[in-house]
């Protein structure tokens, strides 16, 4: 490599000089004296020996297209990220599961409705309805002149009936 | 986005129109048609007329021997499980009846012990001395005669009806109670005659006396059971 006198003496502005480039590479007093000069140096100076980057310019470019790709992948995803979180995904989603539910429901209440209610040749299982109803203890009584008298009593208590008739004989 | 948020609403307002629909169909009439395998239609049909709503109608087929029931649906539930109790071959149901004499007497109250069980519910009739006059245990099938005889002369002759789910009772048609009399026990004397309803299980005190006045009166305590 050339030295700092060397380089002064034979730099000028637009040379493209390896030894000279070279040079600027390496020395950052002789760089800051040749940019004041010639501005363009230092871009110059960054192809070094060999302005071909390792690989080929086409190796290069690959490179560099590949890495856009893969930043711009990366940012599309990191958006469908942020989007699923966003408040219309939510409400959507929200949205989406009331539905699921009142379809579950209105299925729930349809069957507990629109049950097929057993014909009686299949239903013997359930063999008493819950609601019991109360008859009177005499149905009849072969009497004109009688009269009845059923006292009020709870449901499973003793039942006293009363049958007072005049045509009934006196020695009962 | 848009076009998803107007169909999330659609479908929403689609769902709501759908759940007011059961409402609707709780107040909605139903027609069900039973056959009976068993027992008589018209027979059935009154067993369920305490079940129906007053909205409910019925109509007998006495050629199909079916009957058409027109009721809300909770109401054919029930009627459903009351008609399949009720269309079963003949059931055996066994009866008790035990015959009492019953009077209002002055002094200390006669209450042999055999009726101390019964004793404090006659006492409710105005009766405080009290004899037992034999006591009768019968089985019999649905739609069979019973007959029989007490030592002490008195005869009661019945036949059983149908089972009705609805109140869980048995129907006992024509029970006449008669007393044989006479110098040789057989002069037959009817007593009463009566039809009664007895739910199972249920201890029923059915007296008979002239008048409420009266100082005498014949008891019958009774249970039906299956």
């Amino acid at each position: 490599m050339i030295s700092c006198v060397t380089f002064r003496n034979a730099f000028a502005p637009g040379t493209e000089s390896a030894e000279v480039l070279q040079h600027v590479r390496v020395c950052d007093a002789c760089l800051d004296h040749a940019a004041g000069i010639d501005p363009d140096i230092m871009f110059r100076a960054l192809g070094g020996e060999n302005l071909v980057p390792p690989g080929g310019v086409d190796a290069f470019v690959d490179d560099v297209m590949r890495e856009v790709r893969l930043r711009s992948t990366e940012q599309t995803l990191a958006g469908r990220r942020g989007m699923l979180l966003s408040w219309p995904r939510r409400i959507a989603v929200a949205a989406t599961l009331a539905a699921g539910l009142s379809g579950a429901l209105m299925v729930w209440q349809h069957d507990k409705n629109g049950v097929a209610v057993p014909s009686a040749m299949t239903a013997r299982s359930a063999a008493i309805p819950t609601r019991l109803t109360t008859k009177p203890v005499i149905e009849s009584y072969d009497s004109a002149n009688a009269t009845i008298v059923e006292v009020p009593s709870e449901a499973n208590d003793t039942k006293i009936v009363m049958i007072f008739d005049e045509s009934l004989p006196a020695d009962l | 986005m848009k076009q998803f948020l107007i169909s999330t609403l659609l479908v929403l307002m689609t769902c709501g129109a759908a759940l007011a629909e059961p409402t609707a169909d709780g107040k909605a009439l139903t027609v069900r048609t039973y056959q009976f395998k068993y027992k008589d239609a018209d027979k059935a049909a009154a067993a369920i007329k305490a079940l129906m709503s007053a909205e409910g109608s019925l109509s007998i087929q006495p050629s199909a021997n079916s009957l058409v029931v027109t009721d809300h649906p909770d109401n054919l539930k029930q009627i459903a499980a009351a008609l399949a109790a009720f269309d079963a071959p003949a059931q055996a149901f066994k009866l008790t009846v035990r015959l009492i004499s019953a009077a209002k007497m002055e002094g200390t109250p006669r209450v042999p012990t055999e009726l101390q069980d019964v004793a404090p519910k006659l006492a409710m009739l105005r009766y405080n001395s009290f004899e037992d006059l034999g006591t009768i245990e019968v089985e019999s099938h649905e739609g069979e005669p019973g007959l029989v005889d007490m030592p002490t002369g008195y005869r009661a002759d019945f036949r059983v009806g149908e089972y009705d789910p609805s109140s869980d009772s048995v129907k006992v048609n024509d029970f006449r109670l008669s007393k044989l009399q006479g110098a040789h026990k057989d002069e037959l004397t009817q007593l009463l005659k009566t039809s009664l309803n007895l739910k199972l299980g249920q201890t029923v005190i059915l007296g008979a006396s002239k008048a409420s006045g009266s100082q005498r009166a014949l008891m019958l305590v009774i249970v039906a059971k299956r």
